[in-house]
């Protein structure tokens, strides 16, 4: 009775005329070039927070490349963890709509909208027990009907997760007894097993050692070239970001001063705009160098 | 990607030879179902065997297997769901077969409070681990959301004020908590709840309650009326039967079954509220849907034997401490850990006073519970850094 219920559910859950949800038709697509990637649109924004006064982000739009990166970069409170919290639904905009593929994300079943799109938060909790295999299968819960067991293309997802992530040899160890850097890649398997079309990151190479850090670029750089995933990735590091990025979007008191590609952003004067810091710009082969000289003040502005 | 396929179809296989219910052979979980059973036969052997009319334990033994009403499906009915329903099931009008004294008193008195423990051990525990994933506290109990403060007030209500109705009183108690919840629920809800509002608005409505609750005494005229509500909003297991374990075992069933589906998104719960929602859970409605249970499965044992304290707390501790956060064997676990600590605790409230006194009183289970849970944190206090976030 619970397969024959299974199944029904699995029919009535998939939608979008295209049936991109499949698990099977978004592995096949990995490895060829973007043709149907989804799009992520926000389209004037109000974002704030229930006890603050005004909004933090009031009334911008923002539009995700299909299956490219966008790294929204800005220095802390510019709103762009904010604004990633909107896309990604965690924070219900108080005006304005965010569409993803054109609909409404609002208006969407919540489990539809998971097979859609991902959210990788900044802080993750997680019980020290629970091994990094039953974290990432946790990944595939929207793709699951209530009762249902986990099914081979749970498995072969979730396989396929954990070895884009670099994680499978930590895949019998529990969380607790993990490094940051080790947990922040088990938690990147979860979200890449849930296998959406979008997928948000919040600062996932913050707090991270260089090894982890290149590891989760890596992880990004691999999505961007070899599937038609849309990225959406808030990043600290203004380098890092130019460098993974296709497109940048930079953000200060809750506006948006400047979007284009790495080359265009990455410049002496949008530093000093938006960073408040004098640096020195050096186009490299790797992507622009910034070195930070000093930080501005406000009598020196 | 590659070299992928063949892992992934090796890891398929391992997967779904596990099936759903692979995770629950875990040696632990076995082990601590084991250890609970033989408690719970040990603590019921003397339960049967110990009492106003002592019997040894093979007489006690004799009497637990006694083929007459073992092997008699009219007795068995008789016992287990009423003699009016066992009569139209099996169509059987005459007199019953005489049963030998012994055996009249071991499953007529003793056994029937052995089985009312294991239930209300059962409901206690489900409905601890619950509100502990819900709140996301291991602190929590069943009673967190005034589920208890509500039941105690209609208790004493009942007792003291509309004293014609205190035959109504098992299930006025178990409303009175389900409607406290409910008003707990309405107090913290502000465009959805939150763990630490839920918790908050229970202490409010706790507190009200419980002063509530404390006054009335006040109003009792009997000392009679006072030591019942005392039994009541203790907890107690004295004088229970046949009809307890009636009136909780449907409620308890439909509790387990729904706690142990429910047990996925219980799962999910401990990954924390932003994660489970963008993995696409309803979380405002999944949260509620649970807390309904967990307080389905507190009333229900509210109703046979008022607020027993600290078991719904303990048991679900100790069994995450033994069988790890999966919740899938958590509340496996406290299916089998509940009964043990309650009946274990049920020998010393029913027998302990007369080792210790030589008295015949018994004292509600409801103290022993309490004085068995204040060591179990305090060692646990002293063994652990990390207390309370789960």
């Amino acid at each position: 009775m619970s397969t024959e219920n299974a199944d029904a559910t699995e029919i009535d859950a998939t939608d979008g005329p295209d049936g991109s949800n499949d698990a099977g038709a978004s592995a096949t697509a990995r490895g060829e070039p973007a043709t149907d990637a989804s799009d992520l649109d926000g389209e004037d924004l109000v974002l704030g927070y229930p006890n603050a006064p005004g909004p933090v982000i009031d009334g911008e739009s923002i539009a995700a490349e299909p299956g490219a990166v966008t790294a929204l970069v800005g220095p802390n409170g510019s709103g762009k963890s904010t604004l990633l919290k909107g896309l990604a639904t965690q924070l219900a905009p108080e005006d304005g709509s965010v569409l993803v593929d054109g609909r409404d994300v609002h208006a969407m079943d919540t489990k539809a909208l998971a097979r859609k799109l991902g959210l990788l938060s900044q802080e993750s909790t997680s019980p020290n027990s629970i091994t990094v295999e039953d974290l990432v299968y946790h990944g595939r819960y929207p793709h699951r009907g209530f009762f249902e067991r986990t099914t081979d293309e749970d498995a072969v997802a979730v396989e396929e997760a954990i070895e884009l992530a670099g994680c499978g040899h930590l895949r019998d160890r529990e969380v607790g007894s993990l490094s940051g850097g080790q947990k922040q890649l088990a938690w990147i398997a979860m979200v890449l097993a849930q296998d959406t079309d979008v997928l948000l990151l919040d600062e996932p190479t913050t707090f991270l050692d260089l090894h982890h850090q290149m590891e989760v670029m890596e992880i990004i750089e691999t999505l961007r070239d070899e599937s038609d995933v849309t990225v959406v990735v808030v990043l600290h590091d203004i380098e890092q970001a130019a460098r993974l990025a296709d497109r940048m979007v930079a953000l200060k008191d809750g506006e948006i001063r400047a979007r284009g590609a790495p080359e265009e952003i990455v410049t002496e004067d949008l530093l000093a705009d938006v960073f408040r810091v004098d640096a020195d710009v050096v186009q490299t082969e790797n992507g622009p160098r910034v070195t930070p000289l000093r930080a501005r003040h406000a009598e020196s502005e | 990607m590659s070299g992928g396929r063949s892992v992934a179809g090796e890891g398929a296989a391992r997967r779904a030879s596990e099936g759903r219910i692979g995770a629950l052979f875990d040696p632990k979980l076995v082990s601590v179902a084991l250890a609970s059973v033989a408690v719970v036969v040990a603590g019921g052997l003397v339960q049967v065997s110990f009492g106003a009319y002592s019997m040894t334990i093979g007489e006690a033994w004799r009497a637990v297997l006694d083929p007459a009403v073992l092997l008699d499906p009219r007795w068995l009915l008789n016992f287990v769901v009423g003699e009016g329903l066992m009569r139209s099931i099996t169509g059987f009008q005459g007199e019953l077969p005489e049963l030998a004294h012994e055996t009249l008193i071991v499953w007529n008195i003793r056994l029937p409070r052995v089985f009312v423990a294991a239930i209300v051990g059962m409901n206690l525990g489900v409905s601890g681990a619950i509100f502990q994933a819900v709140t996301r506290n291991e602190l929590a109990s069943p009673f967190i959301l005034g589920v208890s403060s509500g039941a105690g007030l209609m208790i004493l209500l009942t007792l003291v004020v509309f004293g014609g109705l205190s035959a109504f009183l098992p299930l006025i108690a178990a409303l009175g908590g389900a409607v406290a919840f409910l008003v707990v629920y309405a107090i913290a809800w502000k465009n959805g709840t939150s763990p630490v509002r839920l918790v908050l608005a229970g202490v409010i409505v706790g507190t009200v309650f419980n002063s509530l609750q404390t006054g009335l005494f006040f109003f009792a005229d009997d000392i009679g009326v006072v030591q019942s509500a005392i039994q009541w909003t203790t907890g107690s297991l004295t004088g229970t039967d046949w009809e307890q374990v009636r009136m909780a075992l449907p409620w308890t069933a439909v509790a387990v079954a729904l706690s142990l589906a429910g047990s996925r998104q219980l799962n999910l719960l401990l990954l924390g509220e932003q994660t489970a929602k963008s993995l696409g859970m309803s979380i405002e409605k999944v949260r509620f849907a649970l807390s309904g249970v967990a307080v389905l499965a507190a009333a229900a044992s509210i109703a046979v034997a008022g607020i027993v304290s600290f078991v719904g707390l303990i048991v679900p501790h100790m069994v995450r401490n033994l069988v790890g956060s999966d919740y899938k064997r958590v509340i496996v676990g406290c299916l089998f850990v509940g009964p043990a600590l309650m009946v274990a605790a049920d020998v010393g409230a029913r027998l302990g006073m007369g080792v210790i006194t030589g008295a015949a009183s018994q004292i509600p289970v409801g103290i022993v519970t309490g004085l068995i849970g204040g060591p179990y944190f305090l060692y646990l206090m002293r063994r652990q850094q990390n207390m309370g976030e789960l």
